[in-house]
């Protein structure tokens, strides 16, 4: 009977960190512009000290301006996806559960159509409507999945893919007969797109991973007990519904947050906790951080990957998720089916 | 050992990316403070752009602004350009730098340029906003109608400090127009099904500067819409029954194969159009906003029109493929400008 | 010292610390229940005044045929809903106004199924009985894991520790969700129908077993069945429910009147004292 010591939980994070780290400084090396690892990593250690003078203005642009602000807005994506991707999965009860099927994502897009309808050239307004949107899809889904006072898993479900399918039909009627907009930039945020600089400062955005993959974890025993039976977790002394309330505003809000930035990248969310799970365990005082962290590595190997697969071209990251995501998935599946 | 190392790297990236976000207090823009002279203008979405009075590298987003580069003869200064700039075809071996949605952002800084031009015809804001936020100058196009694109050439000619060619061509072509619009003034307007696609069947809205070139070519669509492309059923077009059909392709006027293809539909076959053959074939530089749309609009004209240009004083040579834009010019320069630069 | 050592220790203090109780550890006291009453016809009652109490080390069985309000009695039990009168007390506690935790540490109400999403271990299923004994986000400590051990091989599977959860048989199932109610260390142990899906022989080792438990850990039990001769056979206590109603509460010998009985049960039933003292019901011939 080995139980789980939060010594495990630590060293399986620093090894993923590590692992994420390499992923990352693969992801720097690898360009259009061409830069010797010396260079970026003079400009890395000049940057970190204040010393921007030392460092000719095209390798500061290059890795301060183009490569990390990518890398970081993917490894919070990434981050924020998986997180949300294995809380939904406890809350609904459900291993197929993605961070989009209560339909936040619907929700955001329609809030930056419009945005794009009523203010098209607004700088940065198209994130904040898109959390906006999100938002109000979240309180709308809660409402409608109550049943007899709290959430219940089965008819939040329900509730979401109504939601989701209702805001996609929503979304195809605008497209279709706004007279003269210029949505195309919704197509590549439907799709995915890290290009986009965060219309708020990074730390603000990285704050609100924390809060929110923090709230999660703070519930992670009461979920393994809920994933053992709702009932018995309750005979348990889990106050269940208290739990369901956190995961879902916590889950959902990580959703809204990763969406607004970048658009619905698909995949991430719904694998990663799966991944982690079958080399790690189910146990979600792991699986919460492991998510994160695999979820971030993901996500910067897919943008490395979308970046240069067929440079010059860029394909949407989520293409890329689900081309490498769904083997590596099978060829786990039928590891563990062993 | 190894997670001290971890830890270790992990406060190093950390402190890195904190620095990512204050790294743009103040634009920086790598090559335009080599230059000696900036002028500041307005580009065609109203955004403030400093441009070099010296533009030696020119990066083009979209097809009809290579064209045009082109037609200007600039092309020595043109450092890159998108994956499906084919016009003209030594375009297509220049340095690429993606799409025209999804431009490479890297391979564009990695070109050096000192001006970038985008056009609000196919390519996204964000991209736009993006390469101002690094600091670059981007200058965007936004044509809306025949007019407006001439306008345009000759906006972007005078960004890259080729005022004069630009004049010439832009006058030249602006004759050609006016030339055009004397002869069909008496005529009455054809109405017209423009087909963008098939299948669904999507044809052009009041809006678009297609719209606007049919107008110059003595047309008109028989659809009003207010969207740019709606999707309309076939029914329509039957209740409508337009005097001739028009169809884009890279290969214009070879109508008989298509009018034969039409003829063997059950559904198409019922429209007069179809059965009196008035098929039209036009290069698909109608739906571009270059210099290469007055071409496209003349041979519109030409078939649909052809009473109007019989006999003498006809310039235009019905069944000759898509002419380069030097024609254009040297054709108009040689008989009416001799003020002409070139 | 060790830190087992150490952890025996602490069990060992618990136990002593129960021991000292003299009052019935459990008072159920003119508990009644009814779903919510329309305001124009009087409240339908589930549950009407029932009464009883309980010792440490006995086992109550809680007999009735179907709709007899078992279930209800058991939930009220259990603290999992108020009483519309009445109270339940253990230890001298409202058991349906203890916080969650706290009542989870005091009883244990043990399932028919368990209702897995994701591929458990044994152990880990037997350790997740622990989680009433501290934080919400806990790491399982070593009293923990001696605890656990423990409830394993008191219902003998020691030797299921590492096997996977979904590849159980029903009955080492049923032995190990009975484990992790062990693992709770409750002061009340609650069953609701057990012995459902058993043969015979799953029966008898079953109630022996919670027989053995009760004397042994010094818990009470109560078991909801309506298995009679089993019934008669393990529990010190009877309750008699028929209807709604609560009709006798007593030790076997006196709650098992054949008039009784046939009333309840609407069969009719014969009943024989055995060596021991306890009755036995048997199917009565009718001419």
């Amino acid at each position: 009977m080995r139980p789980l010591t939060p010594r495990r939980v630590l060293g399986i994070c620093l090894l993923l960190l590590a692992v994420l780290f390499a992923a990352v400084v693969l992801s720097l090396r690898m360009g259009a512009y061409p830069m010797a690892v010396r260079d970026i990593v003079t400009t890395l250690v000049n940057g970190a000290l204040g010393r921007r003078e030392r460092i000719p203005s095209e390798f500061w642009l290059v890795v301060f301006g183009l490569r990390l602000p990518r890398i970081a807005l993917g490894i919070l994506v990434g981050a924020a996806l998986s997180t949300s991707g294995a809380g939904f999965q406890a809350l609904l009860r459900n291993p197929l559960a993605d961070p989009y099927v209560l339909g936040v994502s619907s929700g955001a897009a329609l809030g930056a159509i419009l945005s794009l309808i009523v203010a098209p050239l607004a700088p940065g307004l198209i994130q904040v409507a898109a959390f906006v949107g999100a938002a109000a899809t979240i309180t709308g889904v809660y409402f409608l999945g109550r049943r007899g006072g709290h959430l219940d898993s089965g008819t939040l479900l329900l509730a979401g893919i109504i939601s989701a399918s209702f805001l996609s039909a929503v979304i195809m009627f605008l497209m279709t007969t706004l007279s003269g907009r210029d949505l195309r930039g919704m197509a590549f945020w439907l799709m995915g797109d890290l290009s986009s600089t965060p219309a708020v400062d990074l730390r603000w955005l990285y704050l609100l991973l924390l809060v929110g993959a923090g709230s999660i974890y703070t519930t992670a025993s009461d979920l393994n007990l809920i994933l053992s039976g709702e009932q018995e977790a309750r005979h348990l002394g889990v106050n269940v519904g208290r739990v369901k309330i956190v995961v879902y505003v916590a889950a959902s809000l990580l959703t809204g947050l990763a969406v607004s930035l970048s658009g619905a990248i698909g995949y991430v969310g719904l694998l990663t906790p799966h991944v982690m799970r079958m080399l790690f365990g189910t146990d979600y005082r792991l699986l919460i951080p492991t998510s994160a962290i695999g979820g971030a590595i993901i996500i910067v190997l897919a943008d490395l990957l979308a970046r240069t697969v067929v440079a010059p071209t860029e394909l949407p990251v989520g293409a890329m998720t689900a081309i490498a995501g769904a083997p590596v998935f099978i060829y786990l599946m039928r590891r563990s089916m062993r | 050992m190894v997670p001290a190392a971890a830890l270790l790297a992990g406060a190093l990236a950390l402190l890195s990316l904190a620095r990512v976000a204050t790294a743009f207090e103040r634009p920086l823009a790598a090559s335009v403070a080599q230059s000696s002279a900036i002028t500041h203008v307005t580009d065609e979405v109203g955004r403030q752009v400093s441009v070099p009075a010296q533009v030696n590298r020119v990066v083009t987003l979209s097809p009809d602004l290579t064209e045009t580069i082109y037609a200007l003869g600039l092309e020595d200064k043109l450092a890159g350009d998108t994956n499906y700039c084919d016009t003209p075809p030594a375009a297509k071996l220049k340095p690429h730098i993606g799409t025209a949605q999804n431009p490479s952002l890297e391979a564009i800084v990695a070109l050096r340029p000192d001006l970038i031009l985008a056009s609000t015809s196919i390519n996204r804001r964000e991209t736009v906003d993006e390469l101002a936020r690094l600091g670059l100058a981007v200058y965007a196009t936004n044509p809306h109608t025949v007019r407006g694109v001439l306008a345009s050439i000759e906006n972007v000619a005078t960004v890259m400090g080729a005022a004069t060619q630009g004049h010439g061509l832009v006058v030249g072509l602006r004759a050609r127009l006016e030339a055009l619009h004397m002869r069909l003034n008496d005529l009455p307007l054809a109405h017209v099904f423009f087909v963008v696609w098939q299948d669904p069947l999507i044809t052009i809205g009041q809006n678009t500067f297609i719209a606007d070139a049919l107008k110059w070519a003595g047309a008109e669509s028989v659809i009003i819409a207010d969207q740019n492309w709606p999707q309309i059923s076939f029914e329509e077009v039957v209740r409508v029954q337009p005097d001739y059909i028009v169809f884009t392709s890279n290969h214009s006027g070879d109508t008989g194969k298509l009018l034969s293809e039409l003829r063997s539909r059950p559904d198409w076959k019922g429209l007069h159009a179809v059965e009196l053959g008035h098929i039209v074939n036009v290069s698909d530089e109608i739906a571009r906003p270059s210099a290469g749309l007055v071409n496209a609009i003349e041979e519109l004209a030409h078939d649909l029109h052809p009473e109007a240009f019989s006999g003498p004083g006809a310039r235009y040579a019905p069944g000759l493929q898509k002419s380069t834009p030097e024609f254009a010019v040297t054709a108009v320069c040689g008989e009416e400008h001799a003020a002409c630069a070139r | 010292m060790s830190a087992t050592d150490r952890a025996r220790q602490a069990l060992a203090r618990e136990d002593g610390a129960t021991s000292n109780a003299r009052r019935a550890k459990l008072v159920v006291e003119q508990v009644s229940f009814a779903y919510a009453a329309t305001h124009r016809s009087a409240p339908a009652f589930t549950l009407g005044a029932t009464s009883f109490e309980a010792q440490t080390r006995e086992m109550v069985a809680i007999l009735g045929p179907n709709a007899s309000g078992k279930s209800t009695l058991l939930r009220l039990l259990a603290g999992l809903t108020k009483p519309l009168s009445g109270r339940v007390e253990l230890e001298g506690a409202e058991v349906s106004s203890l916080d969650l935790r706290t009542r989870a540490r005091k009883i244990a109400l043990v399932q028919q199924e368990s209702d897995l999403l994701f591929p458990l271990r044994v152990w880990e299923y037997v350790l997740q009985g622990r989680y009433p004994h501290g934080r919400s986000l806990r790491f399982e400590s070593d009293e923990d894991c001696l605890a656990a051990g423990n409830a394993l091989s008191q219902v003998g599977a020691e030797s299921l520790r590492d096997r996977w959860m979904n590849e159980l048989s029903g009955g080492e199932k049923q032995r190990v969700i009975l484990a992790r109610a062990l693992a709770q260390q409750p002061a009340l142990l609650l069953l609701d129908e057990p012995t459902q899906h058993l043969d015979i022989g799953g029966k008898v080792e079953l109630l022996r077993r919670l027989r053995r438990l009760a004397d042994s850990n010094r818990h009470t039990v109560v078991v909801v069945t309506h298995e009679l001769d089993l019934a008669a056979e393990f529990s010190d206590r009877v309750v008699l429910l028929h209807r709604g109603r609560c009709l006798r509460v007593g030790a076997p010998a006196q709650v098992y009147e054949r008039e009784l009985l046939e009333e309840v049960f609407e069969t009719p039933l014969e009943i024989a004292i055995s060596a021991g003292g306890r009755p036995h019901v048997h199917l009565r011939e009718v001419p």
